[in-house]
């Protein structure tokens, strides 16, 4: 096992102990639940906007390279530019040779799974440049030196006693009811200051739109519209896939995306920028700098079975619907992007030592349930548990208890004796007092859970006698 | 500058590569009828929407019923400056409110950090969401971010019905062709990062007021 999985193995069963993130994350997850379930009937025929969303991304993925040289060259007609940036580390040079040839000293981020994904922070800080995170739940984890909890609502994980003690600590001030408006006040008043100092904001994109030549943010915090306003130069990172074919289809994807992030029927701003302030513009930044990210997603993008993977949208709702998410939490994944989009996709992205990713997940299908674009999320789990299995990383005892199976499947005389044996060594095992020891085979089970009681007969005999119940059943009908 | 550009012909190539395998056909599925609920009263259906995005507006009459409604609205704020969109009807508007606060145009740039409220017009109302669509021809960017209350003055017949038809106009007029920015706006700047709880003004306005003239 690679040391990402035990460790995940590891960090799996404390968070899931821990009962005050459990209350948390219950709590967060059942207003985020209700308030979903209300936006969604807001929308006349949900399945026709699903198919809809569905439709528009499969067809950008699908001519990806025709839609993005239209984005592209619109950008530049307007005075704009485009850098297309093979992995992390050409998408950070290029950000971080801009910053150091244009002396900035500050930086504003609106949030930004990519550069997220890219580690851009500590690339910056590096040489010397300040980065602030702007958008509140992001600030908030910055400060606790802490990667997001989750991809749409970063700071999820805390309570607000939580994050008074944290800006007691790190911003010196003290907020003695931990009132959540006050917080917000005090964030504000910081990052205002920053809003106003920094010579470049960095934010990401949540389309890029190939007729217009414009990227799409959508934000509630309005720290999104800040960090493209007011510094100089504004640089959007952003991975290739979030390509759209027309401006008029954000009509759909806009309200799809705020019903399933947070239920709201559209994100409060949302907001089209397609290049660096016009002459006659009376303000907004000189320089309008897009950088294209790759980063295995052209890998993805050949593999035609995964393909429609690409077309996500990033809303969150398969993490905040998934029973394993709910119970590990957002940091036991130790990914960019958690959740059942992100077991799926992380292998693809950082390579083998994420396939244990794909055992997170019941295969209960919940996330492909609820996926606004109708990806098949839990039928790609299946497909890298596959992969995982031919790439011969399977543990040598996990593939002698396949093929001991295999074998018993195959023959039902064998499978009923084995049957009959292991009812009947345990019965004497637990009477010889020896259940829950370790030698008992049923510990890993019963160790966290109520013990099963042991059944009196194998399920074929009841199985048969159910059958056997029901035909007499179905005869008395049958003579009335 | 020319953007120096040495994995752009690599990752085209490899785009193109990968596209060669066609990925399996979507399942078969016909869903018609409207995705969205068609907007029968726009104007009604605007007011009802403000308000749930916890927005004010404002319905006068006239031009001179605007003024007043400006002038009530500019006197419920903290002293300090007004910036406004240079725009012949706002300067108008303004010089009818009778307010004396100080004035910044926007032909003299963007709204000032200490800004107490920003006045600008819009491109658009969208009814579906009670949205207001603004462009940086609308006083620039920050004219509808940076001050703690923004307040947009609109016509009855600036009212869309939908989002789509909003942006269909908007890519029919090259209003991104024409300028750097726009923005649909549908209530005060918020955030629910701390236990979910909603709360007004995270960054942006805390007030969002839409004056809404039906007789212009
Ligand atoms: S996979 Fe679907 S549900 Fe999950 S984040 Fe992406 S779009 Fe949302």
């Amino acid at each position: 096992m690679s040391s990402a999985a035990e460790q995940f193995l590891r960090d799996a069963a404390t968070k899931s102990a821990d009962l005050v993130h459990r209350e948390i994350i219950r709590r967060n997850m059942d207003s985020y639940e209700a308030a979903h379930q209300r936006g969604r009937s807001r929308i006349k025929n949900w399945e026709a906007a699903r198919r809809r969303c569905q439709e528009i991304k499969r067809e950008a993925i699908e001519h990806l390279d025709k839609y993005l040289l239209q984005f592209e060259e619109k950008v530049i007609a307007h005075g704009g530019h485009v850098f297309w940036a093979a992995n992390g580390d050409e998408a950070c040079a290029y950000i971080k040779d801009l910053a150091v040839s244009r002396n900035v000293r500050t930086v504003v981020k609106s949030k930004s799974m990519v550069t997220e994904e890219i580690h851009l922070s500590p690339v910056l800080e590096k040489v010397g440049i300040k980065v602030w995170e702007t958008d509140l739940g992001e600030f908030i984890v910055q400060l606790r030196n802490e990667p997001p909890y989750h991809i749409v609502t970063p700071a999820m994980h805390l309570n607000r006693q939580q994050i008074r003690e944290l800006f007691r600590e790190k911003l010196g001030e003290d907020i003695a009811d931990a009132d959540p408006q006050k917080l917000v006040a005090l964030a504000r008043r910081k990052l205002r200051e920053a809003f106003f100092a920094a010579e470049m904001g960095i934010s990401g994109a949540n389309f890029l739109v190939a007729d217009s030549g414009a990227i799409a943010i959508s934000t509630n915090e309005g720290n999104g519209r800040l960090s493209t306003s007011l510094p100089r130069i504004h640089v959007a990172v952003t991975g290739i896939e979030k390509i759209v074919p027309r401006l008029e289809d954000l009509g759909t994807l806009w309200p799809v995306l705020a019903t399933s992030g947070t239920g709201q029927p559209i994100t409060t701003y949302s907001t089209l920028i397609g290049g660096p302030r016009r002459p006659s513009e009376a303000d907004g930044p000189e320089e309008f700098h897009v950088v294209l990210l790759d980063n295995g997603r052209s890998s993805l993008l050949a593999n035609a079975e995964e393909r429609e993977v690409l077309t996500c949208i990033r809303c969150g709702a398969c993490l905040n619907i998934c029973p394993v998410y709910r119970n590990i939490g957002g940091h036991t994944y130790n990914t960019t992007y958690q959740g059942p989009i992100g077991s799926v996709l992380t292998p693809h992205l950082r390579g083998n030592d994420f396939q244990h990713l794909a055992q997170a997940s019941s295969l209960c299908g919940a996330c492909s349930s609820v996926c606004p674009v109708n990806i098949n999320l839990h039928h790609h789990l299946l497909h890298n548990r596959r992969d995982a299995a031919a790439s011969g990383n399977a543990k040598a005892s996990e593939r002698a208890q396949f093929r001991l199976w295999r074998t018993a499947m195959l023959h039902p005389g064998l499978y009923r004796l084995g049957g009959w044996m292991m009812r009947r060594s345990l019965r004497l095992l637990y009477g010889m007092g020896l259940a829950g020891t370790v030698f008992d085979p049923m510990r890993a089970w019963s160790r966290k859970r109520t013990p099963m009681p042991l059944p009196a007969k194998s399920f074929r005999t009841r199985w048969k006698e159910g059958l056997e119940k029901e035909e007499q059943g179905r005869g008395q009908v049958g003579n009335k | 500058m020319a953007t120096s550009n040495p994995s752009r012909e690599a990752i085209l190539a490899r785009i193109r590569e990968g596209l060669r395998t066609p990925a399996p056909p979507m399942e078969a599925k016909t869903l018609d009828g409207p995705i969205f609920e068609p907007v029968q009263n726009p104007l009604e259906r605007f007011q009802q929407e403000c308000k749930a995005n916890l927005m004010e507006c404002q319905v006068t009459a006239d031009a001179s019923g605007s003024a007043q409604v400006l002038a009530q609205v500019l006197n419920s704020l903290p002293a300090g400056e007004v910036f406004l969109q240079d725009d012949p009807v706002l300067r108008r508007l303004m010089e009818n409110s009778g307010s004396a606060r100080q004035l910044q145009w926007s032909s003299q740039g963007g709204p000032a950090e200490t800004a107490q409220a920003t006045v600008t017009l819009a491109d658009a109302l969208i009814a579906q969401t009670g949205s207001i669509f603004v462009s940086a021809a609308c006083g620039g960017r920050g004219a509808s971010v940076v001050a703690p209350c923004h307040i947009v003055y609109a016509t009855a017949r600036q009212l869309v019905p939908d989002l789509v038809t909003a942006l269909r106009t908007a890519t029919a007029q090259g209003r991104l062709d024409n300028h750097s920015f726009a923005c649909i706006i549908s209530g005060s700047s918020r955030t629910a990062d701390i236990e979910k709880i909603l709360v007004q003004g995270a960054h942006g306005p805390m007030r969002l007021v839409v004056i809404l003239e039906t007789n212009s």
